[in-house]
């Protein structure tokens, strides 16, 4: 058997793959076509499934509403697509202030010597090790009434002898935007990384020889050399962002409310389950065409090594 | 032209935002010295060392000084065993992911079988799914494979099945699984053949030419690959919260509970100690890396 | 290349084994006397049971349980606890009824208690095994477990007004005295969909339990004109706004106002002319707990006056456990002192009688989270 084995490519492909599509299967896809299936039902009294079949949970979520205040039989209730549209916008804005930040760095991480450049990037990877929550309550403590941003800023403001009334920045949407930014950037940093330093400098070289001064370098040699990167980079960013909760209640006051939000609530204080999986498989539905297209646009980035 | 040089523009954009990721990290750590146990102003430093003495939530005295909170801590059998469990965790969920991953990735990128597209396919899912929803999914599918096989076996007592340590590790490494497989891929997408083919001339066979040739070319993806499970699992909070059992909290977990209770600085003094525990290691890794070369 | 793995791999497997070698000290014992690390002498238990297990399994609140409480078992039963928290009823509710967690005892608050019930999730307790004669009587035999049948009392208190008098000089007395508009962008309300929904309620003349659509959505459309006034909604930690100065007046429990006033006296809490919401928190034990025994013998040992005294230590909430104020009367009577004069902790009558109980409302959970989504979701 063990001599098929070595002659037969197909067979040893199919050994190779076996260990992960048990977990895959066993793990993800059986879990999934649950949720699915509880997806169509209903909620019982106590918040259990009633299995049927129904697409109520479905039309709520996109908007269709049976209780109409005019009288109507159907009319439209924006509520759940707002939110749907509120998580991409803020996914939308994370991603783009991501790439922003994040491309600079790369850069100089990317052309610096190679004996530092290990130390750049562990530089990079420190504040990632550090707990998640631990990173989102820290920015509670900058951000606060009294935190310690306004505090530097009021005491120079004194200094200079200005009325200083501190910002009130905690709360608000934009601290759980430069929550989301705060909290991924690492993982955009490290795959442009990874795309730049594979650029030769012999590229470089060349086109400073052809005449180019360093912004056209930047547009036609650097930055589509790179977009794999950027690619990899926007997934690893753009999908959690979509489906975090953490962040949107402790920087925002539990008043954000994205669709992370809206699907632990339904599967712990509402006890919906049934309303908790469609909208958890429209989350993903809608983060899969996303992506689609993107990856249709601009390749899929295949190139992403990070190391 | 020297390769090594950067404009001012990125130079300075590069200070600006490694100063925005490291505030927070050093707001952190200076907290950890707070003397006021609701930490919510700084109060100052504890200068005085000595038996423990208070003034309302202010500590004024300390046995460890200033080091208050870091003494503290290691009162705290919960922390302790929470970061034992985190840590074994994430080594086991690591290192079977990461193997079971380049498996998969050898397989995707060089053979052909039937159930290709679909493996690739559903490779795909964990990166795209919601935590809850998976934690959720595995739950209730464990809690009905335990109870079947409790009632059909007998078991009883202690003796059952249930969650604990091994249900989220097996977690843990479902979800680690995609990303390792994907770094791989990507390396081996631009591998050069002629290396192996090369070997193969030479008379080694196809197991020498991997351990000998493949694997250490394709060694800093799965390193990499390694890295980034063991990142995944280290954080990992609502899968890890569905899957335990008693006995299994781990770090996040404790911590995420902590935070919203109680704000001591003694949560403080455990991000400074994991920070330093993370620079210490990448420390140790760039002497055997300047070694090396 | 190969070297770097072999040693990366070394530096973790060292590095947590290291830290699990710092597994903390436990404490001693000589001869009779069982002292705890922190110097805690461990009264011997009063009530002997016969335990075998060798493990506890107890799901619990974050931060609920004295460290005294949990060294002392171990050290007098040798039984080793383990130790798992939960920060909302909903997690712990969603984790049991997911099925396959061996738990022996849980800390359920009252509303949810009936839901568990229905759901067969908690186990029949056998008082003949509790110190029923412990619990203070107005704490028992109430309307979500008649007869403590699946219940027993841990904690009480109640969900009312707090603010800060250096900065509100003009007080709200009543729930519908926060609609005032010179309070609106300082509230903290709690996260709590049924407190405040229910507040909403009590200022228009309902129940707080009612499923009356027509009631809730005038609820609903008075709440949608208080909430762009609060600045922030939390259930886990109302406190640190307060006192940082984030906030200036809200919502909260009895525990966050009491440490919120040892911070700073001026935090004031008042019981709404409305009435309060009352709650409590009982252990319960789940269907299929592995160690019963050591359940029963948890609950009597830590019921002990002589042990339950130290939440008034560390808590600042209503203890329903007399022996254990009479414990404090006779031994520790600073701490019994500060419990009494305060009218948060000690809780006067007039506002017992007036307070509300929230119940589960079944059917109509999804039309108040509904709301709840709404009023918070809407821009």
């Amino acid at each position: 058997m063990l001599k098929r084995l070595r002659e037969n490519k197909s067979s040893q492909g199919t050994l190779l793959i076996t260990p992960t599509l048990v977990f895959m299967v066993g793990l993800l896809i059986i879990p999934l076509f649950l949720t699915l299936i509880i997806s169509f039902g209903k909620r019982s009294a106590d918040g259990n499934v009633i299995y049927t079949f129904g697409l109520h949970n479905y039309a709520r979520i996109v908007g269709i509403s049976t209780d109409c205040a005019g009288g109507q039989s159907i009319c439209f209730d924006p509520l759940y697509a707002q939110i749907l549209w509120r998580s991409l916008t803020l996914a939308f804005n994370s991603t783009v202030l991501v790439i922003l930040l994040a491309y600079p760095l790369a850069y100089f991480i990317a052309r610096s010597h190679p004996k530092r450049r290990n130390t750049f990037l562990f530089m990079v990877l420190v504040p990632l090790w550090t707990n998640f929550v631990i990173r989102v309550y820290a920015w509670m403590m900058l951000l606060r009434t009294q935190g310690v941003i306004n505090s530097v800023v009021g005491w120079l403001a004194g200094l200079v002898g200005i009325q200083f009334v501190p910002f009130e920045m905690l709360y608000t949407p934009g601290a759980v935007l430069v929550g989301m930014v705060y909290e991924f950037l690492p993982f955009m940093i490290l795959p442009i990384f990874t795309s730049l330093e594979k650029i030769e400098n012999s590229l470089f070289e060349a086109a400073a020889d052809l005449g180019a001064n360093p912004i056209r370098t930047f547009l036609r040699v650097t930055l589509p050399l790179s977009m794999p990167g950027v690619v990899a980079g926007t997934i690893l960013v753009f999908i959690p962002v979509m489906g975090t909760f953490i962040v949107s209640d402790l920087l925002g006051g539990k008043q954000v409310i994205l669709v992370g939000n809206l699907i632990q609530r339904q599967f712990l204080d509402a006890r919906d389950p049934t309303f908790g999986s469609a909208a958890s498989l429209i989350l993903m539905a809608m983060t899969l065409v996303v992506t689609f297209f993107y990856t249709r646009k601009f390749g899929f980035g295949e190139e992403i090594v990070t190391a | 032209m020297n390769p090594y040089k950067r404009s001012p523009f990125i130079k300075v954009a590069t200070v600006l935002v490694y100063f925005f990721l490291y505030a927070p990290i050093i707001g952190l750590i200076v907290f950890a010295f707070n003397s006021s146990r609701t930490n919510v102003f700084f109060g100052g430093f504890i200068t005085q060392w000595g038996p423990l003495q208070m003034e309302g939530s202010t500590v004024v005295q300390s046995p460890c000084g200033p080091f208050h909170w870091f003494c503290d801590l290691t009162q705290n059998r919960d922390v302790m065993s929470a970061t034992k469990n985190t840590l074994t965790i994430a080594l086991i969920s690591t290192i079977t992911s990461t193997v079971i991953g380049t498996m998969a990735a050898l397989a995707l990128q060089r053979y052909n079988f039937r159930l290709k597209s679909f493996s690739q396919l559903s490779l795909y899912i964990p990166i795209v799914i919601p935590e809850i929803v998976m934690g959720i999914g595995i739950l209730v599918l464990f809690s009905q494979v335990f109870s079947f096989l409790n009632s059909s076996f007998g078991l009883v007592g202690d003796g059952r099945l249930t969650m604990g340590m091994p249900t989220v590790v097996v977690s843990h490494i479902a979800f680690s699984i995609p990303f390792v497989t994907l770094v791989v891929q990507a390396r081996l997408q631009g591998f050069d053949k002629s290396f192996e083919e090369a070997a193969m001339d030479l008379g080694a066979n196809e197991l020498v030419t991997f351990w000998r040739v493949t694997f250490p070319m394709i060694l800093p993806g799965v390193l990499s690959g390694a890295l980034l499970a063991f990142t995944l699992s280290l954080d990992d909070f609502v899968i890890t919260f569905f899957t335990t059992g008693p006995g299994s909290t781990t770090l996040p977990i404790y911590v995420y509970g902590l935070l919203r209770r109680i704000i001591t600085p003694q949560v403080n003094a455990l991000s400074t100690i994991w920070v330093l525990v993370v620079v210490t290691i990448v420390f140790l890794l760039q002497r055997f890396q300047s070694q090396e070369t | 290349m190969k070297h770097n793995f072999w040693k990366l791999l070394a530096v973790f497997v060292l590095a947590s084994m290291l830290l699990a070698a710092c597994g903390g000290g436990a404490a001693g014992g000589d001869g009779d006397e069982k002292v705890t690390a922190s110097g805690f002498v461990c009264p011997e238990p009063e009530t002997q049971i016969e335990v075998t297990s060798k493990e506890l399994n107890l799901f619990v609140w974050t931060e609920y349980i004295p460290t005294e409480w949990k060294e002392c078992y171990e050290l007098i039963y040798g039984i080793q606890i383990n130790h798992d928290e939960y920060s909302s009823n909903e997690e712990m509710y969603a984790k049991l009824s997911a099925g396959g967690s061996t738990y022996d005892l849980v800390q359920p608050t009252d509303y949810i208690i009936g839901l568990m019930i229905r759901q067969g999730i908690l186990q029949e307790l056998d008082q003949t095994k509790l110190p029923m004669a412990s619990y203070d009587p107005n704490y028992l035999n109430l309307s979500f477990d008649p007869g403590n049948v699946y219940t027993v009392p841990y904690m009480a208190g109640n969900d009312g007004i707090i603010y800060n008098a250096d900065a509100v000089p003009n007080p709200p007395a009543s729930f519908a005295d926060l609609w005032n508009p010179e309070y609106a962008g300082r509230l903290v309300l709690l996260d709590d969909s049924r407190v405040i929904i229910g507040m909403t309620l009590l200022t228009l003349g309902y129940d707080v339990n009612t499923t009356d659509p027509a009631e809730l959505e005038e609820a609903k459309n008075k709440l949608a004109g208080l909430v762009p006034g609060v600045k922030l909604f939390d259930s886990d930690s109302p406190k640190t706004a307060l006192i940082a100065g984030d906030v200036d007046l809200g919502v909260t429990w009895t525990g966050e106002a009491f440490t919120a006033q040892q911070e700073n006296p001026a935090f004031t809490y008042v019981y709404p002319t409305e009435g309060a919401f009352l709650w409590q928190d009982n252990w319960a034990m789940p269907v299929g707990a592995p160690h019963s025994d050591a359940a029963y013998a948890w609950i009597n040992y830590t019921s002990q006056g002589n042990l339950f005294w130290l939440m008034l230590r560390d808590f600042p909430y209503v203890v329903p456990n007399k022996a254990a104020l009479d414990y404090a009367q006779a031994n520790e009577t600073e701490l019994y002192d500060a419990y009494m004069n305060s009218p948060i902790t000690n809780v006067p009558q007039e506002a017992i009688d007036a307070g509300h109980a929230i119940e589960d409302v079944g059917d109509a959970t999804p039309l108040y989270d509904q709301i709840w989504t709404e009023i918070k979701g809407g821009e």
